[in-house]
């Protein structure tokens, strides 16, 4: 009976080790708010990928970092606390997958951004950069889109919830062709740069959207009205108590 | 030297094209240079930018701008002002293995034309904390690395500079500091123009002063190397390429390991080299080593002024059949003039950081060696005003191998071990000790010993065409001792 138990404890260790949290300080991630991670921060979400899924877990402080993409069987857990910073140059946008974003993922499946933290877009440091380098005349046509805070193309199984999104200078959430999508208990609040937006689905499917806030300078809206398929809204407001659904 | 004048309307048109190059501030594109913020993608967004734009010099003003990996294209030269530093980011994150050419740098260049690294400023890899952190990460479990020796493989560490396949390659007036592994690899390049750069590169494992491999048409003059390895080290990875049509003039450098250097990685070889005035110092192996073992050539080297200071050995010319791969090595044509030398008792490099090891022990000191293989001789070496000075003072109750034919022929052959002065252990002369080889010429050579060795100057042992003109041989206390041992050796006019 005992070899038994034992031989059910090992053959359940995978999907133990499926679910394991892995510490951000685990990589060499710095929370000092200075050094930028984005190589690190990405060398983790490989890892985590290769190990066969996890959580990198960001307790408090700030942590700087480019455009990172999020790879299948990973989730970026933000504790109470944790801020991740965008980086202030445009250029740190460069590594972002088919949508700029701080965090991006291209054909990945079951992902998640949790956790009652905040991504700070760092939106106006990142508008003033671009407007730096155009007054120069260096700006690159590739360098125009303002990065969204996280952006998906053709993912599956996403879940975003309880995340504070602040600052962006693009849209907050963007999600292309993806599906089985919920997006829980999030706050976007992105009032400093002007063009700064809230959630935008194209070509997306099975999209659950709940329990959210949207205080964006443009008119607060989730996008998408033409082009997705099942999209559901619950109890989702703006600034002023408006419950918010899909728009156009 | 039909070469030479090649190199001077080479250079002279590329400094008309560098005077005509439009300069850009890189704090214009938002670099930091406090030494904190991470600007490995401003630098690569700007050199992007010059190079889509018709390039230029991306000047970097007096600070400290921290970088991981950048590659630089073509058209572009990084302009380090006085005071300006390339800081090596500690992550090894920050760094990549590129998969084409399977090593790690902070600056690639990849088939690029007209590029060049120039100013008084600095390049600090800072790649010992580089390399440690990089220890933890494997010992974590995140990298997979054997970590043979107990340190992370040299592929995997960051170089200050890896360029590959490019042409027209400046490198001028800069500071290259503590890289992590070797320090500038330029591989497979045309073109290659170094001048006035000091290497300060001893802070890690395999720490060089400047690695060419492959390369053809190369110019390293004005430069001072302070290295852990191999000083100036010139490679041949491809066993279809070699490194030829190269010039070295008035360098100096220090080591624990080679000062001039010929492989060890030598499967195509080297051809048509001229090297003039060098000077090596508290060098740890050999002054010179010229290694031909894994089936590659020698073939032309000339050089002329060497002054070898408080270095462990001189000369060392070896043939080897390592990993020759069916390939046969030779090595001909070799001339090494106006050479004065000073070997001490004691270890050359103590006291600097990375000591080369303590090795092939028991032996007494070394003799100047060339040693080629039976089936592969060393053919045609002239060796023209030579003199070295040596402690002498060899024991042979610590370490002995007489003159008999029993003991001549126990000196091992040893064609697949790694060729060092002193893989052979105790060797059977104090001055110079040749074996295998054909059209050996000795021209006023003057050996000293400082004290009395218990064995002769100079060994040939399966030497044909063998000849010596003017050799002088001082030893204490040795009036009448036959200095000069010839064995299965014979000798031209």
């Amino acid at each position: 009976m005992r070899v038994l138990q034992l031989l059910l404890v090992i053959a359940l260790f995978p999907l133990c080790a499926a679910a394991k949290d892995y510490n951000a300080s685990l990589f060499g991630i710095l929370s000092d708010g200075v050094t930028n991670n984005t190589r690190s921060i990405q060398k983790a979400i490989d890892f985590i990928h290769e190990k066969g899924g996890g959580r990198l877990v960001f307790y408090v402080g700030r942590y700087i970092t480019g455009a990172v993409q999020l790879r299948s069987n990973v989730t970026i857990k933000l504790e109470e606390g944790a801020v991740l910073v965008g980086a202030a140059s445009v250029y740190e946008y460069r590594s972002s997958g088919t949508i700029r974003a701080i965090i991006s993922a291209d054909g990945q499946q079951h992902i998640g951004i949790s956790g009652k933290g905040v991504i700070e877009g760092n939106g106006r440091a990142v508008t003033a950069s671009a407007a730096a380098l155009q007054k120069n005349g260096y700006l690159h046509q590739k360098d125009l889109a303002k990065p969204a805070l996280m952006g998906f193309t053709n993912c599956s199984d996403i879940k975003i919830d309880s995340v504070n999104l602040w600052n962006g200078c693009g849209k907050a959430q963007v999600f292309d062709r993806c599906t089985d999508v919920v997006v829980e208990r999030v706050n976007i609040s992105s009032k400093q740069e002007p063009g700064a937006g809230g959630i935008r689905l194209s070509g997306s499917g099975n999209v659950r959207i709940r329990d959210s806030f949207i205080d964006v300078p443009e008119r607060p809206r989730i996008e998408g009205r033409n082009n997705n398929q099942s999209v559901q809204v619950d109890r989702t407001i703006d600034p002023s108590g408006k419950l918010l659904s899909v728009s156009e | 030297m039909q070469g030479k004048k090649f190199f001077l309307g080479t250079l002279s048109t590329l400094m008309v094209l560098t005077a005509l190059a439009k300069d850009y501030s890189v704090e214009r594109f938002g670099a930091k240079k406090d030494g904190i913020s991470l600007n490995s993608a401003v630098i690569q967004g700007a050199i992007d930018y010059i190079h889509e734009n018709g390039g230029g010099r991306l000047v970097f003003e007096e600070g400290k701008y921290l970088t991981g990996t950048i590659f630089l294209k073509s058209n572009v030269t990084l302009h380090l002002e006085k005071g300006a530093v390339l800081l090596g980011s500690v992550n090894p994150f920050d760094y990549e293995k590129n998969k084409y050419i399977g090593w790690t740098s902070m600056i690639f260049a990849i088939k690029q034309d007209n590029i060049g690294i120039t100013g008084q400023g600095m390049i600090d890899g800072r790649g010992a904390r580089t390399a440690n952190n990089m220890v933890a990460n494997i010992q974590k479990g995140l990298v997979s690395d054997p970590l043979k020796y107990d340190r992370p493989n040299e592929t995997n560490r960051p170089q200050n500079i890896y360029f590959r396949e490019c042409t027209n390659v400046r490198i001028t007036g800069i500071t290259l500091k503590n890289p992590a592994s070797w320090n500038q690899t330029y591989d497979q390049c045309k073109n290659l123009y170094v001048d006035s750069i000091t290497v300060d590169s001893k802070n890690y494992w395999n720490n060089d002063g400047i690695d060419v491999v492959d390369c053809d048409s190369v110019i390293i003059k004005n430069s001072y190397f302070d290295a852990a390895d191999d000083v100036i080290c010139f490679k041949s990875h491809d066993p279809a390429k070699i490194c030829q049509n190269v010039i070295v003039d008035n360098c100096t450098g220090r080591s624990s390991a080679n000062g001039l250097k010929f492989g060890t990685v030598s499967r195509g070889g080297f051809r048509n080299f001229k090297v003039t005035n060098l000077k090596i110092v508290d060098t740890y192996r050999s002054a010179i080593t010229f290694a031909a073992v894994d089936g590659g050539l020698v073939e032309n080297i000339e050089v002329d002024g060497v002054r070898s200071i408080n270095t462990g050995n001189v000369i060392y010319l070896r043939i080897g059949d390592r990993w020759s791969n069916g390939k046969q090595p030779y090595m001909k044509n070799i001339r090494i003039s106006n050479v004065y030398a000073e070997v001490p008792a004691t270890k050359p490099d103590a006291g600097y950081s990375y000591e080369g090891p303590i090795e092939d022990l028991p032996r007494n000191i070394s003799p100047a060696s060339i040693v080629g293989l039976p089936q592969y001789k060393i053919q045609g070496v002239t060796l023209k005003n030579i003199e070295i000075v040596y402690p002498g003072g060899g024991n042979p109750h610590y370490a002995k191998r007489g003159l008999s034919e029993k003991e001549l022929e126990s000196i091992p052959e040893m064609p697949a071990a790694y060729p060092e002065f002193s893989q052979f252990k105790e060797l059977p002369a104090w001055g110079f000790y040749v074996r295998h080889a054909t059209g050996i010429r000795f021209d006023n050579i003057v050996l000293r010993a400082k004290e009395s060795d218990y064995r002769p100057a100079i060994v040939f042992d399966d030497v044909q065409k063998a000849s010596f003109n003017k050799i002088r041989v001082e030893e204490p206390g040795a009036k009448g001792k036959k200095q000069l041992f010839l064995h299965h050796t014979t000798r031209t006019k």
